[in-house]
């Protein structure tokens, strides 16, 4: 090997054997993007507006010039913390996925200085020699110099699921094709070799196509593009209305310093400044709720972008299958029976009285070289891991199962001589004692490719007797194999012979070069077929996504009866749909006239797809409902991906390898293994799925499209107020009375009172089954659409201003001015040396008692916004249906909204009701229930409006008032 | 189309909730006195004139023009307590509270404008302005039901000595308790609130300087004349620069 001092320096020129991570974009970037995002910059205008008035009102001496200079800090204050909340949302859930990549250290065994060493395997460089064995992980480019019996797992790089053997000879031009080459980050599946290794880092194949991958570009969520649309709704109400009303205050020949603060109230009541850190924290929130059903999301906003998918496409192994070969169907005494293929199988239910299948059990035990690694004893048997290929393993699984301890099985049958599995062969032969002391016969059992089986075989076992092999036999045979295979399943067959005692002696020396015993004539005993059977929540889960609208594509590497076989046996083809191939063969014509739009369903063989034009593909995907991909490569996925967004589809992928990663950059949201992905899927996906079950997915979509219509419901309630805390700075200018809310009062709200209930909504059960409608359209269906904003700024936020008006006058007629001696007012009202204000009953009010008087107002508008949103927070809960139906306690965190809201409120006003920096007054208790009729007729008009839209779907009524 | 009439009857039925609720709020009120009357427990000081220009008084005694306005307000302020006026107002007892509760019909003391002496524009029709002694009026803020305590005066004092000689009219600057307690502007029409003349004899040193002026009430347990937030409350400050 090399020494470790010539290592340090290939090390030193060549860099550490690991991918570089994608370039990840600075904090501070990240952190100045947060600070100017969203209503940031509309806020920072805001407080950039109150320091220059601080500084005219200054220079003019004004004594409540400080007033603005403290607006002015606060607003940038909301805007930095907002900002930091935000920045630390988004590192949160960073973290948790770079704490997920860094869980295994990978460790490699290398020939340093002439001597084995551990080392890990980023120390790797060129020319360090490796040795490897099964289960390991090939930590670099390595070219094999000895191996034995080594077969490698290189799915993740080229999409073959088959385990590939390998050697020390060069066959091939194609580093990809030739056998004598194993590539970082594929997998050693069993065997051992010795390599030197010739490429690390970047400069492997997979390092090559990862920084492929990352050359492919980052789309906008479904999600951020909604949130964005909703900014500049709110932004552009927030400034055409400030703009309106800084003109209409100049000419009404208000000063223009004044006309200026009032932009600034106009902004502040206009943005919700809560709300992103709300619609934040409701994702996050979701998200955690999804890491428990196993989806774990890198990127928050893919939260949503689950819900609005309207095509997956999937891998079939492992996702929607189990990923390991299980026995299906079992072929003897002329009859075909059925095994179970669940996940957790105890016991097998068919017929087991036959003596045949005495036979036959004996021989799949006995011919079989796989092995349970040991120590596992107290875990469940299919749960143990194994030593051997895929099918072996299950067929040890199978008999031990049914048998019991297949390992005594065998030591009690001991093995004397033993041909391995080869493809010339294409059987596998073992010779045994038998168990039973008094028959010395030698058993010889085989099993193998079944036309192979066969044609060694004279006679056929059928209810344990042996009987001639003629062609009728044969043909049932050859119906039965047809069957299983057509199945998409993998068929062996088995057979045996009881060597005759004479021939051979207990002595006898077998000798399997020479072949000195019979390998023909033997008796046939059975078949035994094999799949990879999907997962037992799979079929559920597609007939799910099926009522939701969601077209599922499996996409496989496999052969496409295999995969048509999963498809339907899971429902992506459902059982009454057919391909132009199936309707070909029941009209008994030639593919190509059939009429293309009566097949509902289509297979796809990625042979056919290479020579496909885009519009080709275009056709495909619009015409049939059911669609599988079978022998695709995984560049091919990128291109149905592609085909599938020019449906105007969003698209989820699911992918484990490396070569999956630019589909699954690709895709609106890639989803990558948990278990079986590779770490470069894991980068570029937007989810990682821990069990790697399709079934979680389609749990992901279903907390996705609740969230979607919860964030509608938080947004309702947060943009509803904002009309409330509004139209006091328009009635203010036009009517010029005392002003009835302050820019502090209303963060107060937005910051305060209304925080924990806009993400209390984000706990709302769905109201009806989410699961049965169709995806959301990205281009129709917004999260926030005109009926929205019209609902809750015209209806229920004039409502609310209404009521908090009521409170308004209410306070200044109790303390002597009447509403009529309000109006007009400003002027004087707010002269600092007016001290002799009278009021409507002839009293006279200094200019402190006057804007003590003005924060009582304040304090009881505030207490009432804060009452009438209790109810707006109630009718929120649903868009469609009754609160009785919804259970108005059913959301326990809806009530620890509400308390804390009221709450909040009563701190404020009692507490903090001395500070006189903070505008809040002890209010007189009565003056928190004036806005109650008010609050109540809210939750009637509500109800009121659903109960219409639930009588009269469609109607006009549907249409304006439904959001 | 229609949906111009759905708003057109929505904000109808609000604009109607609105009145009908204001109506009834306003109906639960009294026409005489406000319910609460707790944020006006202690009543302010005012002046009169009342510059325009934050309180400061800037006149040059020689040129009529520069004090024209403050003359005029006086008179024009002066004018409600002339005698012509006053015809059914009645003569109160000296001294003390006017407790007039169980009357339907309040009566309003009468305010003798002469009590206002130099400065009550009879002898000297510009106030004193053009002596180089102005007048102010120094008032109390009307607060129904409020009963003073004591003797309550008003007493002002200059923040440095020798600019300024200060004279009440009436004298020691008191204010009657006949004039109290207020009824209400609708029950006790024709009340008078008591004045305080305060004339301010400029000398030689005070003239060109700003001179800051506070006024207090004083005598008077139950007025306050010192809170840190409220500086019009019992108390007043103003600026007066006199030129030649």
């Amino acid at each position: 090997g090399l020494s470790s001092a010539r290592a340090a320096e290939i090390l030193a020129r060549d860099g550490p054997n690991a991918l570089t991570p994608p370039k990840a974009t600075p904090e501070i970037v990240k952190f100045l993007r947060q600070m100017i995002g969203g209503f940031s910059i509309l806020l920072w205008i805001g407080a950039g507006f109150s320091w220059i008035s601080f500084g005219i009102q200054l220079a003019q001496g004004t004594d409540s010039a400080f007033d603005n200079l403290y607006l002015g800090v606060v607003l940038a204050l909301v805007v930095i913390l907002t900002g930091i909340f935000a920045y630390y949302q988004e590192a949160k859930s960073t973290n948790i996925m770079a704490s997920f990549s860094k869980m295994i250290p990978q460790q490699a065994l290398v020939l340093r200085d002439a001597e084995k060493k551990e080392l890990p395997a980023d120390q790797l460089v060129v020319g360090d020699i490796v040795e490897i064995k099964g289960g390991d992980r090939i930590p670099a480019d390595i070219r094999l110099i000895f191996t034995q019996g080594c077969k490698v797992d290189n799915s993740s790089l080229t999409g073959e699921s088959e385990p590939q053997s390998r050697s020390c000879d060069f066959t091939h031009e194609n580093p990809l094709e030739t056998r004598n080459i194993a590539f970082y980050s594929t997998t050693c599946v069993e065997g051992t070799a010795t390599g030197i290794v010739i490429n690390t880092g970047d400069r492997t194949i997979i390092g090559r196509i990862a920084s492929l991958a990352s050359g492919v570009g980052n789309e906008k969520t479904p999600i951020a593009i909604e949130i964005e649309h909703f900014v500049w709704l709110v932004a552009g109400v927030a400034v055409s209305i400030g703009v309106l009303f800084f003109i209409i205050s100049v000419s009404m020949r208000y000063r223009i310093l004044d006309s200026i603060i009032f932009l600034i109230g106009i902004i502040v009541a206009n943005v919700p400044e809560g709300l992103l850190a709300t619609v934040t924290v409701s994702l996050s929130l979701t998200a955690k709720r999804m890491a428990k059903k196993n989806c774990l999301v890198k990127n928050l906003e893919a939260v949503e972008t689950l819900g609005s998918t309207s095509i997956i496409c999937s891998d079939k192994t492992g996702t929607l299958t189990q990923n390991r070969m299980t026995v299906a169907h079992l072929w003897f005494d002329n009859q075909i029976y059925s095994a179970d293929t669940s996940e957790d199988q105890t016991t097998q239910p068919f017929d087991q009285s036959s003596p045949s299948w005495t036979a036959l059990s004996k021989i799949v035990t006995l011919c079989n070289r796989a092995e349970f690694r040991p120590g596992q004893e107290n875990l469940p048997i299919m749960k143990r891991v194994v030593v051997g290929d895929a099918s072996e393993t299950a067929l040890l699984k199978f008999s031990e199962v049914i048998l019991g301890d297949v390992m005594s099985i065998r030591a009690q049958n001991k093995k004397v001589a033993e041909i391995p599995f080869n493809s010339t062969n294409k059987f596998q032969l073992s010779i045994h004692e038998t168990a039973d002391p008094h028959d010395k016969r030698f058993l010889l059992v085989m099993k193998g490719a079944p036309e192979r089986i066969l044609e060694r075989c004279s006679t056929i076992m059928i209810n344990g007797k042996e009987e001639p092999l003629d062609s009728e036999k044969a043909e049932a045979f050859q119906t039965a194999y047809m069957e299983l295979g057509g199945m998409g399943e993998r068929v062996l067959g088995f057979c045996h012979l009881y060597l005759p005692e004479n021939e051979f002696p207990e002595t006898f020396q077998f000798d399997t070069d020479s072949m000195n015993f019979p390998t023909s004539n033997l008796c046939f005993v059975g078949l035994l077929s094999m799949i990879d059977p999907p997962r037992s929540t799979v079929p559920d889960a597609v007939s799910k996504c099926r009522s939701a609208g969601i077209k599922v594509i499996m996409v496989t590497g496999d052969h496409p009866i295999t995969a048509k076989a999963i498809a339907k046996s899971v429902g992506i083809i459902s059982a009454t749909s057919e391909t132009v191939e199936d309707i070909a063969k029941r009209l008994n014509i030639p593919v190509e006239q059939v009429n293309r739009r009566e097949a509902t369903a289509a297979v796809v063989n990625g042979m056919e797809l290479k020579d496909m034009s885009s519009e080709q593909l275009d056709s495909i995907l619009r015409e049939h409902a059911e669609i599988v991909f079978a022998r695709t490569s995984p560049q091919q996925k990128l291109i149905i991906v592609e085909g599938c967004q020019r449906q105007g589809a969003v698209v989820a992928v699911t992918g484990d390898g490396v070569n999956d990663s630019p589909a699954l950059k690709k895709a609106d949201i890639g989803i990558a293994m948990g278990i079986a992905g590779s770490d470069a899927a894991k980068n570029a996906a937007d989810m990682v799925l821990l069990d790697d079950n399709f079934a979680s997915i389609v749990t992901g979509v279903e907390e996705g499209r609740l969230i979607f219509d919860n964030l509608k419901k938080t947004i309702a309630y947060t943009l509803t107020k904002n009309i409330a805390e509004l139209c006091p700075f328009l009635i203010y200018i036009i009517a010029s009375i005392p002003m009835p809310i302050g820019t502090i009062t209303i963060l107060f709200i937005d910051l305060g009172t209304d925080i924990i209930p806009s993400v209390a909504l984000a706990y709302e059960k769905a109201e009806s089954d989410i699961m049965n409608r169709r995806p959301r359209n990205k281009r129709k269906d917004r999260l926030v659409n005109h009926q929205l904003a019209v609902y809750s700024y015209l209806q229920i936020g004039i409502m609310q201003s209404v009521g908090a008006f009521v409170t308004y006058f209410t306070v200044y007629a109790e303390q002597g001015f009447l509403p009529s001696t309000l109006l007009g007012v400003r002027v004087h009202w707010e002269s600092a040396a007016s001290n002799d204000f009278e009021d409507s009953y002839g009293q006279q009010w200094t200019y402190y008692q006057r804007m003590y008087l003005q924060w009582t107002g304040y304090t009881a508008f505030f207490v009432s916004i804060t009452i009438q949103q209790v109810a707006d927070l109630i009718i929120r809960k649903t868009r469609r249906n009754s609160i009785f139906q919804q259970g108005l306690f059913r959301n326990k965190v809806i009530w620890v909204g509400i308390f804390s809201q009221i709450g909040i409120a009563a701190i404020l006003t009692y507490g903090l009701g001395h500070v006189t920096a903070l505008n809040f007054t002890p209010l007189r208790f009565q003056y928190w229930f004036v806005a109650v009729p008010f609050a109540i007729l809210i939750w009637v008009y509500d109800e009121i409006r659903k109960l219409l839209i639930r009588r009269y779907p469609g109607s006009w009524w549907d249409k304006n008032m439904y959001y | 189309g229609l949906i111009f009439l759905f708003y057109l009857v929505f904000y109808g039925f609000l604009a109607a909730l609105f009145t009908f609720t204001m109506w009834v709020m306003l109906q639960t009120l009294s026409n005489d006195v406000p319910k609460y009357r707790d944020r006006i427990s202690s009543p302010g000081l005012m002046i009169s004139p009342k510059p325009d220009t934050a309180l400061e008084f800037y006149f040059n005694k020689s040129d009529s023009q520069s004090y024209s306005e403050y003359v005029t307000t006086l008179q024009n302020f002066l004018e409600s307590y002339n005698d012509s006026k006053q015809l059914q107002n009645i003569d109160c007892a000296r001294g003390k509270i006017f407790d007039q509760s169980d009357a339907a019909v309040k009566k309003a003391c009468r305010f003798n404008i002469n009590e206002l002496g130099q400065c009550s524009g009879k002898e000297d029709k510009n106030f004193g302005y053009s002596k180089g002694a102005p007048c102010v009026l120094v008032k109390m803020n009307r607060v129904i039901g409020l009963k003073p305590e004591g003797e309550p005066h008003i007493e002002c004092t200059a923040k440095e000595e020798g600019m300024v000689n200060i004279n009440y009219f009436p004298s020691n600057g008191a204010m009657d308790l006949m004039y109290f307690p207020y009824y209400g502007k609708s029950l006790h029409a024709h009340y008078l609130q008591p004045l305080v003349a305060v004339q301010l004899a400029i000398t030689p040193n005070g003239t060109k300087e700003e001179i800051a002026i506070e006024c207090k009430i004083l005598g008077s347990p139950n007025l306050k004349n010192q809170d840190d937030r409220d500086k019009f409350l019992g108390r007043i400050a103003f600026k007066v620069q006199m030129l030649e």
